[in-house]
């Protein structure tokens, strides 16, 4: 099939779609080629550029943050005097108020979870990698996929709309546990920037709910022909586990919220006991509700919601060190037992965030034992990352070094969560910055770092356009250096006992000591933060002026370099059959040192070696590379 | 350069331990740290030995391998043992630190309030027992408010010498300390930094706190789960008195405590109660009083 023929199918389908517009040209109009469109790359691409805007608020909310803890009391540089000084900032100081930092932080975390990490991990490379990695022209159910991405900016735009609300943003942390985010204290039916937490949120659970759904039918029914379930790239079992985390875990998630929405806007009681005493007035119209029931709610899925934020970065993570090492996958296999065992595990482990919650301490026994057990599985994915390097050929490309650290930076995050898995230890540093510095090993130093490997990865298949590797390893050098500077000392600040979520620790007399500590960090921050406009404009640049891409620069096996250098809607020029595993490197008795899914040739696998029998010359009017 | 092997001895910035399951709490961070080190010097080491030696050479080939199922059995068990190692030696500290059947019998008991912004201690008097309130008699909550925090029911004769402190409190040492806590409004949590006690305080339910500390001075106490925009400076002091210095304060308060009764009520010269207090009046305390209330 050539280019032209799927295009004139791609065309005589939207106009059958579409029979009520009469164009005279047979194009889509703008807006649905770059707006309201249904192929998924361009969704992908929609997901990457709403994540990365929202990264750069998320991240200034960072720094708000990190300000305020380094120079207490001293107003923000030139942005201070902007701010309005209402419960912005103390009046005509530029200095933000403790309820402005409550709700940056509460914000913060919000906006970098759900409008950044997870849009990036599962929308952006789900919709971008599944169909080209198992050799189809879209998703199965493209108008699903618009709409997944198109709920995304109205619930973002609701989210920060709570600046304009009376008080401000949500305040109650990204957890937002009850009987704080019920905002017991204001009259019901008062809408506040709580109440568009809620509604946000509930959109964002639906959209990865139709992503989810649309990923897990596309890879049931959608793979080319002769691929089988275990010759797909460990990428797409990844995502195709996550989408089974997200479509089993959300709904959870929707019904917490539309319980807590109730108990916010109609003053339901839900998760609110009797006889509250709130600031506001003797709240005795609530009834016998239980605060920790949402707490078990929210980390139902806010626990899986941990490993949808990392599993599909471990998936590609694998593809570009087996791509970069030149080696097959160690324990391909193995690898996918892991991440269903991560997943399966992740359900059943959700309390060691509550050791500290006051349930029952036998739940905090059964808890840490299954916690504890999780890390089983992911150690099991180092040893075999470890196992891919070994006896490798590995170049280190701008992709490849962000897996290196996606790699090393969760096992910190990983041997740190074994403190807080031991719920004894846990009591000490639960609630401190010991907690803080884990997650931005995990979500941070894990998921953002294979996310930059991922974008360094496809970015040529995405715009047919080169990454500049120079400006690509400045980047990977500034953000390794000012990350580790930033999170490390955390652990530090968790062990004197620095709480959470503190305006200003300076009020305690054991954590006055800490303040050169707090300086250090916020600095190394900033730089972090600055040094993330590499990314943003080598992007840009590279869009305009990159080196035109090669339909596959990296020399790899996977079936989207099959494709076209910069593939239209349908994808694929020709048709796709898959021969064998994504992961053939170095087969003997092969000149080449790769061995592509789609090129026909027969080989025999002996003692875990694959040697080849006969190959087929690459044909070459596809330009393999 | 000192200072940086400092931050990478974590150990050493822990606030000093007064506290008597303290020191295994610290211990047990301290073997989970080392091991962590060890597995994190194990596998970086081997990772970086790796990239240097297999980095791209032109003449060079991966090594066409897809794992071996021995290999990959072996690093699923020898980590399940270990771990699930430091999980069943975890649990006879958690057991010991948190469940309710392993509280041991109080020297002092004190019910604790959490409200933001602060902190409500109240002590049982001279009497050694609570009057009717929320914590004793779920019926009482009722009676909570701000200017009543613990819903104290002002009738119960039991009650009128309890005193309540406001973000201060003090106990013995060498004592067992059993705090019952809640708190009015929203999630709290009770943090005691030096003496390793952490708890979240939950409105309508009662937590079980315990601790014994070996070591006097004054410490701090902070609210470890975020309440508001006054979440920190959700502050309170605790005092570790010795045996004799507590005693002599509880005298002080115990007569405090006559004074403002003496005020309000007309004294029934009942006969004197047990206490050691000095002053033997503590007249109003009814002892004997046992009609009701306690029960709970």
């Amino acid at each position: 099939m050539s280019t032209t023929s799927i295009e004139q199918h791609g065309h005589v389908e939207h106009a059958a779609h579409e029979n009520g517009h009469d164009h005279a040209h047979h194009e889509l109009p703008w807006f649905r080629k770059y707006v309201f469109s249904t192929d998924h790359k361009v969704i992908a691409k929609q997901f990457m550029i709403l994540a990365l805007t929202f990264l750069f608020v998320g991240g200034a909310f960072a720094l708000f943050i990190r300000w305020q803890l380094a120079y207490p009391g001293e107003p923000i540089p030139i942005i201070g005097s902007i701010l309005p000084s209402t419960w912005v900032t103390q009046p005509g100081s530029g200095v933000i108020t403790p309820e402005f930092f409550v709700q940056l932080l509460s914000m913060h975390g919000t906006i970098m979870i759900f409008f950044v990490i997870i849009p990036l991990a599962a929308g952006m490379f789900g919709n971008f990698c599944i169909p080209l990695m198992i050799g189809t022209d879209d998703m199965a159910l493209p108008r699903l996929n618009m709409w997944s991405f198109w709920l995304l900016p109205p619930a973002g735009l609701i989210m920060m709309s709570g600046f304009f609300t009376e008080t401000g943003y949500a305040a109650a942390g990204w957890t937002s546990y009850p009987p704080l985010s019920a905002n017991t204290s204001v009259p019901g039916m008062t809408i506040t920037g709580q109440t568009l937490w809620l509604i946000s949120l509930f959109l964002v659970g639906f959209s990865s709910i139709m992503g989810a759904v649309n990923y897990i039918s596309t890879i049931i029914n959608k793979r080319a022909k002769g691929m089988k379930m275990f010759d797909m790239p460990l990428t797409v079992w990844a995502l195709f586990i996550t989408a089974i985390m997200i479509t089993l875990g959300t709904p959870v998630l929707a019904s917490g919220l539309a319980m807590l929405f109730m108990d916010n806007f109609f003053h339901t009681s839900f998760f609110l006991p009797d006889n509250l005493v709130t600031q506001a007035r003797h709240a005795s119209q609530y009834g016998a509700g239980q605060p920790v029931l949402f707490q078990h709610v929210f980390w139902f899925y806010s626990h899986p919601a941990v490993y949808i934020m990392i599993l599909p970065l471990m998936g590609i993570v694998s593809d570009v060190m087996a791509t970069f090492a030149r080696k097959p996958i160690y324990g391909y296999k193995a690898m996918i037992f892991a991440i269903a065992a991560i997943a399966g595990l992740g359900f059943m482990v959700w309390g060691h965030h509550m050791f500290m919650s006051g349930m029952n301490p036998l739940l905090g026994t059964t808890f840490m034992l299954s916690t504890i057990v999780i890390a089983v599985p992911s150690s099991i994915k180092v040893f075999n990352w470890l196992g891919t390097l070994w006896r490798g050929n590995i170049r280190f490309t701008s992709a490849m070094l962000n897996a290196l650290a996606f790699v090393s930076m969760f096992i910190i995050g990983g041997l740190s969560g074994i403190f807080m898995a031991s719920a004894p230890v846990d009591i000490f540093i639960h609630d401190t910055y010991f907690i803080v510095a884990h997650i931005h090993y995990v979500l941070f130093g894990g998921s953002l770092f294979g996310i930059f490997a991922g974008i360094y990865y496809w970015f040529p298949k995405m715009y047919g356009k080169m990454l500049n590797e120079t400006w690509g390893r400045r980047h990977f050098f500034w953000t390794f250096l000012a990350f580790n500077f930033t999170f490390f000392p955390m652990h530090v600040l968790g062990v004197a006992g620095h709480m959470r979520r503190v305006y200003d620790p300076n009020i305690y007399d054991f954590l006055k000591h800490l303040q050169g500590i707090n300086e250090f960090i916020t600095i190394s921050a900033l730089v972090l933060g600055f040094s993330q406009l590499i990314l943003v404009g080598n992007i840009i640049w590279s869009m305009k002026w990159g080196k035109k891409a090669p339909r596959n620069p990296w020399r790899a096996n996977t079936l989207e370099w099959a494709a076209p250098a910069h593939p239209g809607h349908g994808n694929f020029d020709r048709d796709i059959i898959v021969y064998r595993g994504p992961y053939e490197f170095g087969v003997l008795g092969r000149e080449l040192d790769y061995w592509p899914q789609w090129e026909p040739g027969k080989s025999i696998s002996v003692h875990h070696h694959t040697i080849a029998l006969e190959e087929t010359p690459i044909k070459p009017e596809y330009g393999s590379h | 350069m000192s200072d940086v092997l400092h931050i990478l001895d974590m150990l050493a910035w822990f606030p000093e331990n007064i506290s008597t399951y303290g020191a295994e709490l610290d211990w047990m961070f301290a073997v989970i740290y080392w091991l962590s080190v060890a597995i994190f010097v194990l596998t970086f080491g081997i990772m970086l030995w790796f990239l240097v030696k297999y980095r791209y050479r032109p003449d060079r080939r991966g090594y066409n391998y897809h794992g071996n199922n021995i290999v990959e059995i072996t690093w699923t068990i020898l980590p399940t043992i270990l771990f699930v190692g430091i999980g069943l030696w975890s649990d006879s500290m958690w057991e010991t630190t948190k469940y309710a059947k392993k509280v041991p019998v109080a020297d002092v008991e004190i019910v604790v309030m959490g409200k933001q912004f602060g902190w409500y201690f109240m002590y049982p008097g001279a009497d050694g027992k609570f009057g009717r309130n929320a914590y004793n008699d779920r019926t009482a909550r009722e009676m909570m408010s701000a200017t009543n925090p613990f819903g104290r029911d002002s009738v119960d004769p039991a009650g009128k010498d309890d005193f309540v402190m406001e973000n201060q409190f003090k106990f013995p040492v060498n004592a067992n300390v059993v705090v019952r806590g809640s708190t009015l409004d929203v999630l709290h949590s009770f943090f005691l930094p030096h003496a390793r006690v952490k708890q979240d305080v939950i409105p309508g339910t009662w937590m079980n706190i315990w601790f014994n500390c070996f070591k006097t001075g004054k410490f701090e106490l902070a609210c470890a789960e975020l309440c508001g925009g006054g979440h920190y400076a959700m502050r309170a002091e605790y005092e570790v008195l010795s045996r004799t210095g507590y005693d002599a304060w509880l005298d002080k308060k115990n007569a405090e405590m006559i004074v403002l009764n003496g005020q309000a009520t007309t004294a029934p010269a009942a006969d004197a109660p047990t206490s050691d207090t000095t002053s033997a009046a503590a007249t109003q305390t009814a002892a004997p009083s046992t009609s009701n209330a306690a029960k709970h």
